[in-house]
């Protein structure tokens, strides 16, 4: 979050708004401490039923998502690291998307970077009908254990994680709410490891990128 | 959507509070319903996997309504087929009865069931869900941030908006 607050310095004054949104089932006591200590300026609000991971169809963390004047996405879905502190991991070099960033804060819709209603309808797809039973699965399985019914959350969280095996959202928060290797008999390390190099995250295609990624 | 939001987490809270002093209602063979957010506790009923509620109930839950037109919320109307209705109403002892799920699968709503908490889960109808999808509307939120003050997406209108997720986990 260092690294958004600098950003946030260096372009607030030309009308850009950072809200940055905890995906946090157990809330203030989850997310709360890593606020506390960023000290941030710009908002940050925290979504205890990932909310937002559903209206926008999201699967992983960090996503970014665009947002013009009119409230209209200009830019959808995409993976949004502030710095290269997993780069180890994933690949993913953030400077592109930082200066992308930039240059919309510059220029606004004129930004090469915003993307035409066209390509953004050829980007989004309606929801697969699985992934919104997983959807559903899943706020079953945060409802039992915001009520004190963690064990019985279990299966749920497992059926949505079988119905929508692209989202790391659902695998990552189900594991880290209990002891991923005894209820779900495998851990975030092992996962990765399983992938063998096939990508973390949805391949990224900057205007000011390559297409290596 | 404030106002379901705003519902939703009373209802929580409430739900959080029940459990923490006394059994749940469903372990008195209480049923309970998450319908766009909102909790409802419903009448009791036969056991089914499917969701029989009242008329009542129906429109408590939901705000949908059994008209000689369809179900109805508002402007839209889902008319029940003709040839189905038996899977839909039931009368029984003067009780007339709807079947929520088989309304669900009518409407592509998708849905989840907990058995041992007697709780149904019913998410967005595919058109609710992908709206935006033709409009580009960024799919508006009302969150709290740490001292509980909800911000909504569309506060910040004229200004360009990064939204960004991350989590602790």
């Amino acid at each position: 979050m260092p690294g958004w607050q600098k950003l946030y310095s260096e372009l607030k004054s030309k009308n850009f708004e950072i809200i940055s949104i905890a995906e946090d089932t157990g809330g203030v006591k989850d997310a709360g401490p890593p606020i506390t200590a960023a000290k941030a300026e710009y908002t940050v609000l925290i979504d205890d039923t990932h909310l937002v991971t559903r209206l926008y169809d999201m699967v992983n963390v960090p996503t970014g998502v665009w947002i013009n004047e009119k409230g209209k996405i200009v830019r959808p879905n995409e993976v949004a690291y502030v710095d290269n502190r997993f780069k180890g991991m994933h690949g993913v070099d953030a400077a592109p998307y930082l200066d992308a960033l930039r240059d919309w804060a510059e220029k606004g819709d004129k930004s090469s970077f915003v993307m035409s209603a066209d390509e953004m309808r050829a980007r989004l797809k309606p929801q697969n009908p699985d992934h919104a039973l997983a959807s559903a699965e899943f706020a079953l399985a945060e409802y039992l254990y915001a009520t004190g019914n963690g064990a019985d959350a279990i299966p749920h969280f497992k059926e949505a994680q079988r119905l929508n095996p692209e989202s790391w959202n659902y695998k990552r928060q189900a594991w880290a709410l209990s002891n991923a290797q005894k209820d779900y008999g495998t851990t975030f390390g092992d996962e990765v490891k399983k992938l063998n190099g096939k990508p973390y995250y949805a391949p990224r295609a900057l205007p000011n990128e390559g297409k290596k990624n | 959507m404030n106002e379901i939001l705003k519902r939703m987490s009373a209802a929580m809270l409430l739900a959080v509070l029940i459990a923490a002093t006394g059994p749940a209602a469903s372990s008195n063979g209480g049923r309970r319903v998450i319908y766009e957010g909102v909790v409802t506790e419903l009448a009791a009923a036969e056991p089914s996997n499917d969701l029989w509620v009242t008329l009542k109930d129906l429109t408590r839950a939901t705000r949908f309504a059994v008209k000689p037109q369809g179900v109805c919320r508002d402007e839209l109307c889902f008319p029940i087929p003709k040839d189905r209705k038996a899977q839909f109403l039931v009368k029984k002892g003067g009780v007339t009865w709807f079947n929520l799920s088989e309304f669900a699968r009518l409407t592509k709503q998708p849905t989840a069931y907990d058995e041992k908490h007697a709780t149904w889960f019913f998410g967005p109808r595919p058109g609710q869900q992908n709206a935006f999808l033709s409009s580009l509307d960024a799919p508006e939120f009302s969150l709290p941030g740490m001292n509980g003050t909800k911000h909504s997406l569309s506060d910040f209108r004229g200004k360009k908006v990064f939204l960004v997720t991350w989590a602790s986990w």
